[in-house]
């Protein structure tokens, strides 16, 4: 199933954060949320596995408004890994997966056969099979990641939406990660902080900037250096990966892109009870590689 | 950090769910029976067990009963108030698992909603000021508790309604802040009563007692605890789905502020309700759902009804020993749950720190 988003608005915390976006989520496909911290991506997503109400603006499951659904059986289609940890309750790896059939359960419903070997396809899935009976808190983050992962399976949804499931994953684990949603071929809306593996995983990508969408298309067509420059402040180049062809995101870690003209100025290193931020224009610090274009701005200005 | 991982190593990897919660719950319920029948057996005037089943029967079946103090002691005093224990254990034990879901910590409590502040306020003040004096004294009073708790709950509902969505953290300050200003008011009546008689009944009440047991107190929470136990397994997945987070929630098709709405409602209510006959009991609402986690795991299906039959029994033990540690006096029994309690809390939180999370 498609997922459509048409003009939609949406406040957080009293502000709007998305305003106006677009976008196709294509069946069968993996469509990349990619943009600068704050830009809206996770407001967006929040708003299709609804935690959020949009103010205005309509997301479509395969043609059918959100609103026409009730929570559950929207739950049936769309299944959700956001960025929560959970908590500590005691609640072992299998007992999480099954919370995946929550939608499908009636109240004083137990789990039969069916919903059994869903929860154990979804662990085998994920390659957990072996931990399903330990505490889900005692896992490693790579570990976690996997079962919650196992989770939104249970749920056998017909869109997936996840909302940077990299975050906090060393990189083979990122790669495992990325590699078991490329096998699923399930539609898939996932916003990705790292661009590289946006460009490898994704067959599109929208690029959002200030709560709309900016570019989208092909990994190739969307990440261009004016986009880097424009909407993430940044200089790069974008060349092919040695190994794998795609297109490959290379930066210039050094220099922001408001003094993109000048040459690499020589880098002094400013002692660090002179790094001081409020000094610094906040506006214009890049959001990207924050902390290396911040140092590297208040050397060449100190 | 070393001491940490050591430790880690003696968690059984495989305990999978805990133990099984279906003969859990039987032992539990045979366990109930027994400790009920030991309540009603022991005091001041030792019955005999196969007596006190005797009296019982013949109540139950509608013969007159025999004649003597032993109907009296047995049909008259000691089941009410081992059916309150029972019922208030229980409504404890529920009321707690459901509150550490709804503001989504394993250390709540329910009287950190405010809600027992407000009930103790309603009482001591109906105490001081002299409401439901009489031979209607004890309804008076847990009417005036009930009322109080209703009202701080509306109070509480108000301030964490606010910006949407009763967040845990927003309703756990404004119970407390709440629960500290009534607690004040409650401290103010106490002392400004000069009555040495009815300031040891409102510290008695304060500190919560069974002692109040007639069979027309039972009438309520008789009907309040099993109706919040239903409507609470209905939602047991719901439940689950709240420990992991609201976005989690939301994901899984739970409607998260409606669940958090009627949970903040419906566990208000029964903690009025418990407050209203027994006084605040401290530690039990904290503690039993801790160690049933311990047991059986953190999935509510099983949580809930081994947390009430739980709690049952622990409040029917405790309130034997405040009735017979002591020849003279009884001991409220809050000072027992809390001697208890807290050790126990420390306990389980080395554990807990010690499993490395």
């Amino acid at each position: 199933m498609r997922i459509d988003i048409e003009d939609l608005h949406v406040a957080y915390a009293g502000r709007t954060v998305v305003a106006g976006a677009h976008l196709v989520a294509a069946e069968g496909e993996i469509t990349g949320l990619v943009g600068p911290n704050g830009s809206g991506k996770s407001t967006l997503l929040r708003t299709v596995y609804r935690h959020l109400k949009p103010v205005a603006g309509r997301v479509l499951l395969a043609g059918t408004d959100l609103g026409e659904l009730a929570p559950a059986r929207w739950a049936r289609h769309v299944a959700a890994l956001p960025q929560e940890r959970g908590s500590d309750f005691e609640l072992t790896v299998r007992e999480v997966v099954a919370m995946g059939r929550t939608p499908y359960k009636r109240a004083f419903a137990g789990e039969d056969a069916a919903d059994r070997d869903i929860v154990a396809r979804a662990l085998t899935d994920v390659g957990m099979t072996e931990q399903a009976g330990r505490r889900f808190t005692d896992l490693s983050g790579g570990e976690r990641q996997r079962v919650l992962l196992a989770r939104a399976f249970a749920q056998d949804p017909d869109v997936l939406v996840l909302d940077e499931p990299t975050n906090h994953l060393d990189i083979r684990h990122q790669v495992e990660l990325l590699a078991l949603l490329r096998d699923r071929r399930r539609t898939t809306l996932v916003s990705l902080h790292d661009l590289n593996a946006a460009a490898s995983v994704c067959d599109r990508l929208h690029v959002l900037h200030a709560g709309s969408v900016v570019a989208s298309g092909t990994p190739r067509e969307v990440l261009t250096p004016e986009v880097m420059a424009e909407v993430f402040a940044v200089r790069a180049a974008v060349v092919d990966h040695p190994l794998t062809g795609d297109p490959l995101i290379a930066f210039d870690h050094r220099t922001p892109t408001d003094q993109a003209p000048r040459e690499h100025a020589p880098r002094e290193h400013a002692p660090t009870d002179q790094a001081p931020r409020e000094h610094a224009p906040t506006d214009q610090a890049p959001t990207g590689q924050a902390s290396t274009a911040v140092a590297s701005e208040t050397g060449v200005r100190g | 950090m070393a001491f940490t991982l050591v430790r880690r190593k003696s968690a059984a990897p495989d305990r999978g769910g805990g133990l099984p919660a279906g003969p859990l719950a039987a032992v539990l319920a045979v366990l109930l029976l027994a400790t009920l029948t030991a309540a009603v057996a022991l005091g001041s005037t030792a019955i005999p067990p196969a007596e006190v089943w005797s009296v019982v029967a013949r109540r139950l079946s509608g013969e007159a009963p025999r004649p003597g103090t032993d109907d009296l002691i047995v049909w008259q005093l000691r089941v009410p108030r081992a059916l309150l224990a029972a019922l208030v254990g229980a409504g404890l034990g529920l009321v707690g698992t459901a509150v550490q879901a709804l503001v989504r910590n394993p250390l709540a409590d329910p009287y950190l909603l405010g809600i027992s502040n407000g009930a103790s306020l309603g009482a001591v003040a109906a105490i001081v000021l002299g409401l439901g004096a009489g031979g209607t004294l004890g309804l008076g009073l847990s009417g005036a508790a009930f009322a109080g708790a209703l009202a701080t709950f509306a109070l509480v509902w108000t301030v964490a309604r606010r910006g949407g969505g009763f967040a845990p953290l927003r309703l756990v300050l404004a119970g407390v802040a709440i629960g500290q200003f009534l607690s004040g008011f409650t401290s103010y009546l106490v002392l400004r009563t000069g009555d040495e008689q009815q300031t040891h009944s409102v510290l008695f009440w304060l500190m919560g007692s069974l002692g109040g047991a007639t069979w027309q107190l039972l009438a309520v929470p008789a009907a309040a605890v099993p109706l919040a136990a239903l409507w609470l397994q209905a939602r047991a997945r719901g439940l689950n789905a709240l420990l992991m987070g609201d976005e989690t929630a939301a994901g899984l098709g739970v409607d998260v502020t409606r669940l958090r709405r009627e949970l903040f409602t419906v566990t208000s209510v029964l903690t009025g309700v418990l407050v209203a006959v027994s006084g605040a009991i401290a530690f039990v609402a904290l503690m039993v759902p801790h160690v049933c986690r311990l047991v059986v795991g953190g999935d509510h299906r099983r949580l809930l009804p081994v947390s009430a039959l739980f709690g049952a029994v622990l409040l029917v033990v405790v309130d034997i020993v405040c009735r017979t540690a002591m020849d003279a006096q009884e001991l409220p029994v809050g000072v027992v749950t809390s001697l208890l309690g807290a050790p126990a809390l420390l306990y389980l939180l080395d554990r807990r720190l010690g499993s490395g999370t």
